[in-house]
Order: structure tokens, then C-alpha cells, then sequence
């Protein structure tokens, strides 16, 4: 029967590809849902709160709920808005997040699509979303959004260096450009934590991963005490849950790649590499809410300066310090 | 008075700050991380409900007295005439000392809750009671009437109104008589 | 660009409204607007008898309706001569305490939730929250107290009513270190308030500002020891004073004003002796003919009540200085120059309750 199947697909590639399109487009639609849920009940509790409660068991459903909510939503575009980017943000910002689930290693043999450039197919394509964030804020016509997509920009393109630099730094280390060949080498050598160059990288991945999903102490561009909600104000409907879904897939992919690049993947005794995986992003997703709802937001100059004045140089000087101590 | 300096910064220094906010932010995660394993306070209204203290400021009510089965009020207007707001209006029956009322309302779309009505009442007739669940989608049921109101609903007001018609009239046969007394006595 | 903040915006407190002329990030004029809320209260007061009034002033800084009441009725007494029994003045002491600390808490909340620490707020309501249950127990409501009467208070304290504020009390100084932790010593937070939104001495005193925001500047101005009303002069606090007029000042001045308050409880619930609580008045309460001017320490700064009696039953006029209003004014001064994130922080430090400015 698997056989059957398995030849099935090989002999039709094409429908193959549809079919891990289709797979990974639901994933990323589901995922989101998943980590809303747990963000908000975990909200709830550290703030001495209950968190959602009444659909479904424990609130389990709620997600569910909003989204079904969001979809049967009335869809407002709002007058003067320059409709054609208007329309198209939110799906670029989706693909985006898609696109990088395409080539991400969930366990031996489990990726869409091997390839052997992965890191910088990843750092090329997750750049689409700072397009998608300008698109938002620029075309829909709202100062507020114009000044949250113009926080974006600066600060996702500042943030992006750094993190480039500390993902360089693994690459270097263990020369490899291949995601499952990062990880293959973490099998063999031990997790690239332990290494001294790599556990800066890390650090300063952390520190860029957060300005890049736009979470506390780096929500500028969405901080709604000022800016209202930032770039998607004028979202609705939809539109909006499509931003909401790609950003917090986004949160779950940036956690994954760092566990692909710093926690040896699907490494790990006893349980089979699939869950390995589920665990090692969860728990690192679970410390990044618990980072959102402790400390306040930065200012843009603050926020910039502390790119420039000290990531970019200290991953620069990282990065030479794991060319000098890499394998090859 | 203490006059003091706020406590102050150094200069910038990328690195001192940022170690700094490393170790500060693990402090203010410490906080948070405690506050996890808190007992939660929420309250899930309205399947559960906070109890009430005894001097809360509800809906009102009029007190019903068992010994005498009548309402306490006697009309005399005292809180209406204490209410900064006019919320008060009561039509009264008889006079003297079996006075009461027939009609109590207080529209309490202008109440404050501001507890002078009661305050003024010198015959602890009316009272705020625990209820605090007045939300309403239309208008017109924020006017109370004494059905409303009376401790024991209608039929306490019902009872209320014969007791005082019934006093009003034994008074009232009362009257003669001893007026007729008072004639006699003065004849003699 | 020209952008319109509020008036319903999520951190402008009520419903003020700010056009705000901008360049990039960068706020070149601001202009408020208020007045959303206006009701005439000073109008109103003027065709009601006196008594009538005291509630309200609940309705004019909602977030500490207690420092109002005491203010209109203090107004009052010192228009008709009337005596306050000892026991009442303790008792009112003792409310006022614990209004300002509800009322520092929302500040505290609120502007940690301007400043993107959300959980602040959570905390900081929580803890209000049990101020409000022991406020409630006391006075039978939560927001709108109306629970001082010309001549004392209405009613003497519930039983046992001493025994929780000192529990409270003990908690609450335990969460205040938690707030530190969390907040006053996070970098970010020190980053976000330091050098921001400066007022100098001079232009605080130019702008008559009062409260936290001019004890923030350097002036050591409190009503509680300037003019001691109650039995303020009889407790023994600190009043901290600042030299730097930044937010960071604003907000360190009223974090030290909690403690502050906490210790006057202490002593107030130890010093407090037995008696009545109020003094009989007539039913018809006629002052004589004259001016009466009354300020107390509200939470927010100066609160001030002028009543002109004319011997008649209505007061013929009334005017309310609110600080909330006063202090608001050096705010389009403050705002030139900064930014757009920091308008939320100076603005919140300020602290202004909308109910009191447009009365
Ligand atoms: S509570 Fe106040 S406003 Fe309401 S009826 Fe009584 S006196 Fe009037
Ligand atoms: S409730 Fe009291 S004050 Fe009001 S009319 Fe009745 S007896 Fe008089």
C-alpha cells in the first residue's frame, strides 16, 4: 500500500509537490493557531489570569473561534487606500512564512524540499516580509500605519544583519550551507550551543529573532499604546487574520530554524525526532512569551542604536572568530 | 521633607546597558515566572460571583415590617428631598400616624447610589440592598416602582395598603367616639 | 503631518484629544484639545443645596473620588464653622491613604501598558483591586464613595476593618518590591523614562503645577505639610522630592508616595482613638454669608474648592481648581522636540484623570 503510494508520486512529481504544498500551507495556517492559544494562556497565567476558558475543553478552541470569526468578518478596505498592495500584503507576508517551512528539516528525511542552500534560501525569502509590512503600511492610506510600516522597515533591516551574520557564523562553523547538514553535523559533533563562537551567534540570533517577530521589548511597529496596531490598523476580516496567522507561524518557523541551528534539530535520546523537534521550539516559543509580557517596549532610536552600535560589531567580530575556529 | 536625588544612570555604554538589561530583564522574569504559579483571580462572573460586603450599595429596597405587616415607609418625602438627583416620587395614603404610601418610584436612570436617600430617612424605611446586576438593554425598566421594590414584592404591598386603609379606618371610627368622650366629659 | 491622537485612543486616558504636527518620529507642536466630558458640574453645584453636592464630586477624578469628597466637604465645614470629631478625622485620613494608593496603582498600570508592559498592568490592578474590596467594605461602593459628610463620616468603620488594611498593608509592601523588580529597575524602563519629558523648576512653578508633577521638579510642595488639614500634622511621613522633573522622577515620586502612605496608615490605625463620627447639623444646613477656600492633597496635586455663601441654602458659587487640569497645561510645551513613543510616557506620567478637567 505505502509503496503503492510512494510510487505513485514518484512517477507524478508535480502532484507530489501539490500535495506538500497543500500540507504545508494547512501547517502554517494550524500552527498559529496552536501558539495563539498557548501564548494567550500563558498570558493569562503569568498575569494572574485564566487565559480563554469556555469554547472547548480549557479554551482550547478559542483560536478556532476567532478565526472562523475573523473569516465571516466584513472585509473594509478603506477609502483611498492604494487597493492593489492593499489586497496583496497580507498573502506575500503568508507565502513568505510558507516559503521558509518549505525547506525546514522537522526530522530526518521530513522536508518539503532538500536543498542544499537552505540558510540562504531562508534569509532571502523571510525578507519578503519586510516588503509585505512596507506594502501594509504604506497602501493603506492611515498615518498610523505609514509610521508603524516606516518602524518595520528600519527596524526588521537593522535586526536582519546581525542575525545574518550570527547564522553566517554557524554556517562557517560547521561548513555547511544545508539545514539537514547543520544538523547532521550536530549529531556527530554535539549541539553548536556548546561551542564558544556559536553560543554568542546564538545570543545575538535570540536577541535579532525577537525584533524580527516583533515581540516585546521590539513590538515598535505595533505598539498599539501609540501607534494604535502599527501597519495592519486598517486590516479586517481576513486580510487581518492572514497577518496574524503569518506572524505568528513566523514566531513558530524562527524558533524551529534556531533549533535546526543551535539545538542539533531533531537531535535528542529516547523519543523519536519528530517530537524532539515539536519540543525543543515549544519550549523556546514558551520562553519568548515569557519574555513578551515581562519587560517594557524600546524606542526606535534605542532600538537602532543598540543594532548598530553593538550587534553588528560584535557579530562581525563573532563571525571571524568561528571562521578562525571552524572545521575546515 | 526629603529632597533626594532620582537615582541617575552612567553615560552610555552599549555594553554596560545591555549586560545590565540582561540581568535586569532575568530579574523582572523572575517576578513574572512567580506570578505563574500564583493562585489566578479571576472571578469567572457570572458563574461565580464575589460575595458582596454588607454595606454594599445596591438596588434598594423598602423594608418590610412583620410585627406590624406594613412597610416602614410613612411618606413623609424626607429622601425625596434629600436626593440631590429628583430620583424619588411616592404618593401617599392617610395621614397621621398610620400615614404609609401606595405608590413608591425611583427612577434610577438618574440614581448616583450616593446613599443620602437612606441616610435621610428617619424611620429606617428604605435601605440599598445587595443586587448589583441593573444592566438593562432598554430604557424604560430603569424605573422601579413600589412592587419593585417593597421587601416581599406585591404582595407585600398589598398587604401593606390594608393594613394602613384598615388603621386609617379604625381611627377614623375611632374618632367620634371619642370625640363624643370629650363632649361628655366636658358637659359634666 | 498632522495626525489626531484621540479621543479615542488607547493611551490618552479619556477622552483627550491631541493634534499632534509631526516630523517623521519627531513631534514639532502639539495641541490639546478637551472638554469631551463636560458637564458643568460648577453650575450644577450652584442650584443645589450644599449637601447635595458632595456626590458629585465622585464623578470629577473618578480614580479618587474619596480626595473630592473630602475637599467640597472640608468647603463646607469651613464655610458653616462646623467641627470635625477626632475619630472622623482619623477615619478620613486613613480613606485618603487608601485612595491614593488605588489611584497611584492605575497610574502605575496604565503607564506601564504605555510604555509595552502589559503585566504591570495586570499587577498593579490587582493590588488596587483589593484596595477597592477593602473601600468597598467600608464605604459600600467601589468607584463613587460618597463617603464623607460635612461633619465627619457618614458611619464608623466596619468591624474588623483595621485588622485587614494592616494585612493589606504587609502584602502590599512585598509587591512593591515585586514592582521594583519587575519595572523600576528594568533597563529598558529607566531607558525609556531618564531625560524625557523635563520640566524645570521654574516652569512648574510657572504653570502652577502641583502634586507628584512638581515634586518631580524640585519643589517641595504638599498640602498635607504646608497647610496640614485632618490630623496630617499628627503622623509622621516623608514627603519625597526629586531635582530632575524627567518622567523617571514623576514615577519614582509617586512609587516612594505608596510607601509613604503605607506608613501613615500604620500610625493612623494606631493612633486612632474612639468617639463619634459625625456632628449633628440641622436639616436645613444655611452657612453665613461669606468665602470658604478648601485644598487638600489628591492623588493628582492641589485640589481646591472655592464656595461664596450668600446665608441662603445653595452655595451662589462654586470653583473647583483641578490639578489634573493645571498640570496638563505644560504638556504642549513638554511635547515639542520629542518623540512620538515618548508622548505616551509624558503623558502618563502626568497622570490626568478627564473627569476633573472638564468638569
Ligand atoms: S441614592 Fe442618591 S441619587 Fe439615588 S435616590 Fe438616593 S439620594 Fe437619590
Ligand atoms: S423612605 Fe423614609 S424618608 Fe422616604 S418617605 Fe419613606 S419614611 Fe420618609
Amino acid at each position: 500500500m505505502i509503496e503503492a503510494i510512494t510510487q505513485f508520486f514518484t512517477q507524478h512529481p508535480l502532484l507530489w509537490a501539490f500535495v506538500k504544498a497543500v500540507v504545508l500551507a494547512s501547517f502554517t495556517l494550524v500552527i498559529p493557531l496552536a501558539v495563539i492559544y498557548v501564548e494567550r494562556k500563558i498570558a493569562g497565567f503569568i498575569q494572574s489570569r485564566l487565559g480563554p476558558l469556555h469554547v472547548g475543553p480549557q479554551g482550547t478552541f478559542q483560536t478556532a473561534a476567532d478565526a472562523l470569526k475573523l473569516l465571516l468578518k466584513e472585509d473594509i478596505v478603506p477609502e483611498g487606500a492604494d487597493k492593489r498592495f492593499f489586497y496583496l500584503a497580507p498573502y506575500i507576508a503568508f507565502v513568505s512564512t510558507v516559503l521558509c517551512f518549505m525547506v525546514l528539516p522537522f526530522a530526518p528525511g521530513w522536508v518539503a524540499l532538500e536543498m542544499n542552500v537552505a540558510v540562504l534560501f531562508i534569509i532571502g525569502v523571510s525578507l519578503f516580509n519586510v516588503v509585505s509590512i512596507l506594502m501594509a503600511g504604506w497602501s493603506s492610506n492611515n498615518k498610523y500605519s505609514l509610521l508603524g510600516g516606516l518602524r518595520a522597515v528600519a527596524q526588521l533591516l537593522s535586526y536582519e544583519i546581525p542575525m545574518v551574520l550570527s547564522v553566517l557564523a554557524v554556517v562557517f562553523y560547521t561548513g555547511s550551507l544545508s539545514l539537514t547538514g547543520i544538523i547532521e553535523y550536530q549529531v556527530k559533533h554535539g549541539w553548536n550551543i556548546w561551542h564558544p563562537p556559536i553560543m554568542i551567534a546564538a545570543l545575538i540570533y535570540f536577541i535579532c529573532a525577537l525584533a524580527e517577530i516583533n515581540r516585546t521589548p521590539f513590538d515598535l511597529p505595533e505598539a498599539e499604546s501609540e501607534l494604535v496596531s502599527g501597519f495592519n490598523t486598517e486590516y479586517s476580516g481576513m486580510r487581518f487574520a492572514f497577518f496574524f496567522a503569518s506572524e505568528f507561524a513566523n514566531n513558530f518557523f524562527i524558533t524551529a530554524f534556531a533549533a535546526a541551528l543551535f539545538f542539533g534539530g531533531w537531535d535528542g535520546p529516547v523519543l523519536p525526532p519528530i517530537v524532539w523537534t515539536f519540543l525543543k521550539v515549544f519550549v523556546m516559543i514558551f520562553v519568548f512569551m515569557w519574555l513578551r509580557w515581562t519587560p517594557p517596549r524600546l524606542r526606535i532610536d534605542q532600538i537602532l542604536r543598540f543594532a548598530w552600535q553593538l550587534l553588528v560589531p560584535v557579530s562581525l567580530a563573532n563571525l571571524l572568530f568561528a571562521i578562525a575556529l571552524g572545521v575546515r | 521633607m526629603s529632597r533626594q536625588r532620582a537615582m541617575r544612570d552612567t553615560e552610555y555604554n552599549p555594553l554596560v546597558y545591555f549586560i545590565d538589561g540582561l540581568v535586569t530583564l532575568f530579574n523582572g522574569m523572575v517576578v513574572t515566572w512567580r506570578n505563574l504559579w500564583r493562585p489566578k483571580i479571576t472571578v469567572r462572573y457570572p458563574y461565580q460571583r464575589r460575595p458582596v460586603p454588607p454595606r454594599y450599595r445596591g438596588l434598594f429596597y423598602l423594608k418590610w415590617n412583620e410585627e406590624k405587616q406594613r412597610l416602614n415607609c410613612v411618606g413623609c418625602t424626607l429622601c425625596a428631598q434629600a436626593c440631590p438627583t429628583d430620583v424619588i416620587s411616592m404618593v401617599k395614603l392617610g395621614k397621621g400616624t398610620h400615614a404609609g404610601v401606595s405608590e413608591f418610584t425611583m427612577d434610577l436612570g438618574r440614581c448616583m447610589f450616593c446613599n443620602l436617600c437612606v441616610e435621610a430617612c428617619p424611620f429606617d424605611a428604605i435601605y440599598m440592598g445587595p443586587n448589583y446586576e441593573l444592566a438593562s438593554e432598554r430604557r424604560d425598566v430603569s424605573l422601579f416602582r413600589i412592587a419593585d421594590l417593597a421587601q416581599g414584592g406585591e404582595e407585600a404591598v398589598r398587604k401593606n395598603i390594608e393594613t394602613i386603609e384598615r388603621l386609617l379606618a379604625e381611627e377614623e371610627k375611632a374618632k367620634p367616639a371619642h370625640a363624643a368622650h370629650a363632649a361628655g366629659g366636658q358637659s359634666e | 503631518m498632522v495626525i489626531n491622537v484621540g479621543p479615542q485612543h488607547p493611551s490618552t486616558h479619556g477622552v483627550l484629544r491631541l493634534i499632534l504636527t509631526l516630523d517623521g518620529e519627531q513631534i514639532l507642536a502639539c495641541e490639546p484639545v478637551i472638554g469631551y466630558l463636560h458637564r458643568g458640574l460648577e453650575k450644577m453645584m450652584e442650584r443645589r443645596p450644599y449637601r447635595h453636592n458632595i456626590p458629585f464630586t465622585d464623578r470629577l477624578d473618578y480614580l479618587a473620588a474619596l480626595s473630592n469628597n473630602l475637599a467640597i466637604c472640608q468647603c463646607i465645614e469651613r464655610l458653616g464653622g462646623v467641627e470635625v470629631p477626632e475619630r472622623a478625622q482619623y477615619i478620613r485620613v486613613l480613606l485618603m491613604e487608601l485612595q491614593r494608593i488605588a489611584s497611584h496603582l492605575v497610574f502605575l498600570g496604565t503607564f506601564g501598558t504605555d510604555l509595552g508592559a502589559t503585566t504591570m498592568f495586570l499587577y498593579a490592578f490587582r493590588e488596587r483591586e483589593m484596595v477597592l474590596d477593602l473601600l468597598e467594605e467600608c464605604t459600600g461602593a467601589r468607584l463613587t464613595y460618597n463617603w464623607v459628610r460635612v461633619g465627619g463620616v457618614p458611619d464608623d468603620l466596619p468591624e474588623g476593618f483595621g485588622q485587614k488594611v494592616l494585612d493589606f498593608v504587609k502584602l502590599f509592601r512585598q509587591r512593591i518590591e515585586e514592582y521594583d523588580m519587575l519595572l523600576t529597575r528594568n533597563r529598558i524602563f529607566r531607558s525609556r523614562t531618564q531625560g524625557i519629558g523635563v520640566i524645570p523648576k521654574e516652569t512648574a512653578l510657572a504653570y502652577g503645577c502641583s502634586g507628584p508633577v512638581a515634586r518631580a521638579s524640585g519643589i517641595p510642595y504638599d498640602i498635607r505639610k504646608v497647610a496640614p488639614y485632618e490630623v496630617y500634622n499628627r503622623v509622621e511621613f516623608d514627603v519625597p522630592v526629586f531635582e530632575d522633573g524627567d518622567v523617571w522622577a514623576r514615577y519614582l515620586v509617586r512609587m516612594e508616595e505608596l510607601r509613604q502612605s503605607l506608613r501613615i496608615i500604620e500610625q493612623v490605625l494606631r493612633d486612632m482613638p474612639d468617639g463619634p463620627v459625625q456632628t449633628k447639623l440641622p436639616k436645613i444646613f444655611k452657612p453665613p454669608a461669606g468665602i470658604a477656600y478648601s485644598r487638600v492633597e489628591s492623588p493628582r496635586g492641589e485640589l481646591s474648592f472655592m464656595m461664596v455663601s450668600d446665608g441662603g441654602a445653595n452655595p451662589v458659587r462654586v470653583h473647583i481648581r483641578a490639578p489634573s487640569f493645571v498640570n496638563l497645561s505644560v504638556l504642549p510645551r513638554l511635547l515639542e522636540g520629542a518623540k512620538v513613543a515618548d508622548l505616551v510616557a509624558i503623558l502618563g506620567s502626568i497622570d490626568v484623570v478627564l473627569g476633573e478637567i472638564d468638569r
